[in-house]
């Protein structure tokens, strides 16, 4: 185990002070993205300038700075480009608990052109070649909420 | 690329969303040797220490290293009778995560006797209502002391 | 360039440490404050502008800058504080610079610093600078962003992990020879290859450690320094540059600003040779794989050819590429003021005192650059005569 978390004894030498703060983020026009998740879909807005997707969308183009207001779906496939795993416990930043991560993370470009990462099915990092195609496995729509993670992980074909 | 998919999304509502997001730290403050000095002198001896700069000639409480006015390195310990005079205070009424006390409470700035720096701390032993400015105060320490500034209890009003 | 020309006339740092229970935050930036006037040979009453740096989120306070300025005796000075993740301390310095460049001060200090026993191991929400609701379903952190990286690099250049395992005994060694570094291990390539593996290919020793150290440089407008110091190591540029963070990771693991930022700078100075014309070295390298892909596109090495020259012994601080002679961020990394090291480094190369680790001959111009999680550069240019 590589992080070790120290109860300090002494107040007068040291203490810690745990907090948890809750935060409230407007998604805005990414909402249509998080409303598409929720519904077993993945869309992506296109420059007009060059056609490139962007995952998640962005209202402005961050290399030719115009507005995107085209949205595209990106399918339900994608092209692995890269992956890997984490062989050691990290903080799972939404809840501050130290886990192990099981499964790898991969790089995938999807069928609209777009690329985003995603959880693989493939536990076995020495099976995943790059161009693999792999595609989306989802929650239940109850289960959706709107998050990346509402594609539980990418399986291949 | 590969060809597009040509599903339409007029059929995506757009409607704003907001996440409730939650975050979560447990981080780690250390004190160092002066206020390590300080605080013990709370906890096994039931005395407020003060620090002084030979050439400022100011007492600092809390005591720091470094004079904050000309860096110089400080060594001189000065010990403090505890008691001081109430320079300003408030009284919270309000709740907020991670308070010290459940509100109504009061805490304010008590100048030292001997002191060139007020300390901040809670106010206790007397009545809200009658908390004045220019009080004579004192501390009162708890039974049970740990090294930490909540060893004072409150600083309640002389008499 | 308008503007007054600027110089360093004193640079200092803490003894770096994995822990430092004897001193809270502010008392461990007195430490590098005094070191940095000393070396300067001024005192804090002849400061006149402090500019302040720190990653908050990995130390836990918002706002440190409010407490810190007592401890280092600032009380009443002009100045505030800089934060931007790993670049933190280059903006600092950035910042300093642009302060005495200004012509409204004098004589500006810049400190920085980072106390990592005091972190809560989370790096804060949106760790490592993801976008938090989009990418936070992933642990981000330097570790996955150079595990990736390196991966690529691996495969577009035909490298192995025993020539990873070349670079990281390359900064142990230089690190064994600065007094400074924290990490002093005495590795060899079999100990590197052997090393608990975080993800591949990026072992427990590629990553950089954490840190509680602290920085500090004094820099003057012409006419002060030349008053102060008989030895100004002049800044003669600096340039920053920013990517999409994450995000754009995720659509190219190579994304990089070094490259795009060092061309600049060297259009700029007419620099056609970089390896003939800047003699020293101090590029921020996070994962000691990274230092590989930075040799390119700083132009010492050609591209995904930069292991070979490891093959060949060609790296070190007395061959014919003196990369990163203090050891580099592989072994010392107090996050906000890493920047700053590597500047207190090349200018310790410039002006000839960096002691057991100086490169041999005469150092003309040195590169220092500050480098963030999500890919973002600072480079400095500093120069020996004006």
């Amino acid at each position: 185990m590589i992080l070790k978390k120290e109860e300090p004894q002494d107040p007068s030498v040291a203490f810690r002070y745990p907090r948890v703060i809750t935060y409230k983020h407007s998604l805005g026009y990414q909402s249509k993205f998080a409303h598409a998740l929720k519904m077993g879909r993945i869309i992506a807005t296109k420059c007009p300038v060059d056609g490139r997707c962007t995952v998640p969308p962005r209202i402005v183009c961050p290399m030719h700075h115009v507005r995107q207001t085209e949205w595209v779906d990106q399918g339900q496939r994608g092209k692995l480009l890269s992956a890997f795993k984490i062989n050691f416990p990290m903080f799972d930043s939404r809840t501050g608990d130290l886990k192990s991560w099981e499964t790898p993370i991969v790089s995938i470009e999807l069928e609209g052109g777009a690329r985003m990462d995603g959880w693989c099915a493939e536990t076995d990092t020495e099976k995943l070649k790059p161009g693999m195609v792999l595609e989306a496995v989802w929650r239940p729509p109850e289960e959706r909420k709107g998050r990346v993670d509402d594609i539980l992980y990418w399986k291949p074909v | 690329m590969t060809p597009q998919i040509k599903k339409s999304v007029a059929d995506i509502p757009e409607d704003p969303i907001v996440v409730e997001v939650q975050g979560h730290s447990n981080f780690l403050v250390t004190i160092g040797n002066t206020g390590h000095e300080f605080l013990s002198q709370i906890r096994d001896n039931k005395t407020i220490m003060g620090i002084k700069c030979a050439g400022c000639k100011n007492v600092y409480v809390p005591p720091r290293s470094h004079c904050p006015t000309c860096f110089a390195k400080l060594t001189e310990w000065v010990k403090l009778s505890g008691k001081g005079t109430l320079e300003t205070y408030t009284i919270v009424r309000y709740k907020e995560p991670y308070m010290p006390k459940e509100p109504p409470y009061a805490y304010g700035v008590i100048k030292l006797d001997g002191a060139t720096t007020g300390i901040v701390h809670l106010i206790g032993g007397v009545d809200l209502n009658k908390i004045k400015v220019g009080m004579k105060m004192e501390p009162v320490f708890k039974e049970q002391r740990e090294g930490s500034i909540l060893d004072i209890e409150y600083f309640k009003p002389v008499g | 360039m308008t503007g007054e020309r600027i110089a360093i006339v004193g640079v200092g740092q803490t003894v770096h440490k994995s822990k430092r229970t004897d001193v809270n935050t502010g008392e461990l930036c007195a430490e590098a404050v005094e070191a940095a006037l000393a070396d300067a040979q001024l005192t804090i009453k002849d400061i006149d502008c402090v500019i302040l740096g720190s990653f908050e989120p990995a130390d836990g306070y918002s706002g440190p800058d409010k407490f810190i300025i007592p401890e280092i005796g600032c009380v009443g000075k002009a100045g505030f504080e800089m934060q931007n993740v790993g670049t933190t301390g280059a903006v600092a310095c950035a910042t300093a610079f642009n302060m005495a460049a200004s012509g409204l001060f004098e004589n500006v200090l810049c400190v920085a610093w980072q106390k990592m026993d005091e972190a809560a191991g989370a790096f804060g929400r949106g760790g490592g600078g993801a976008n938090e609701y989009w990418t936070g379903q992933f642990p981000m952190s330097p570790i996955t962003n150079f595990a990736r990286r390196t991966y690529d690099y691996m495969t577009r250049s035909g490298c192995t992990e025993e020539h990873l395992a070349m670079v990281r005994v390359k900064q142990d060694q230089c690190a064994q020879r600065n007094k400074y570094a924290q990490l002093k291990l005495g590795l060899t390539v079999e100990r590197v290859m052997g090393d608990f593996l975080l993800a591949w290919p990026i072992r427990r020793l590629h990553m950089c450690p954490t840190t509680a150290g602290s920085a500090a440089i004094v820099v003057c407008p012409e006419k002060r320094a030349k008053k102060v110091t008989k030895k100004p190591v002049w800044v003669e540029d600096w340039f920053t540059c920013h990517q999409g963070g994450a995000l754009t990771m995720a659509e190219d693991p190579q994304a990089s600003t070094l490259g795009y930022a060092c061309k600049k700078i060297y259009k700029r100075h007419g620099i056609t040779n970089p390896k003939k014309e800047i003699q020293a070295w101090e590029v921020y390298e996070p994962a000691s794989t990274a230092e590989l892909r930075w040799m390119e596109e700083v132009g010492v090495a050609e591209d995904y050819k930069a292991w070979k020259l490891f093959v060949e012994g060609k790296v070190g601080i007395e061959k014919e590429i003196p990369f990163n002679p203090s050891g580099g961020v592989t072994a010392t990394n107090p996050i906000g003021a890493t920047p700053v090291v590597r500047v207190v480094e090349a200018a310790l190369q410039v002006r000839g005192d960096a002691e057991e680790h100086q490169i041999p001959g005469t150092i003309n111009r040195a590169l220092a650059t500050g480098y963030g999680g999500q890919g973002e550069n600072v480079v400095f240019l500093l120069k020996k005569t004006l």
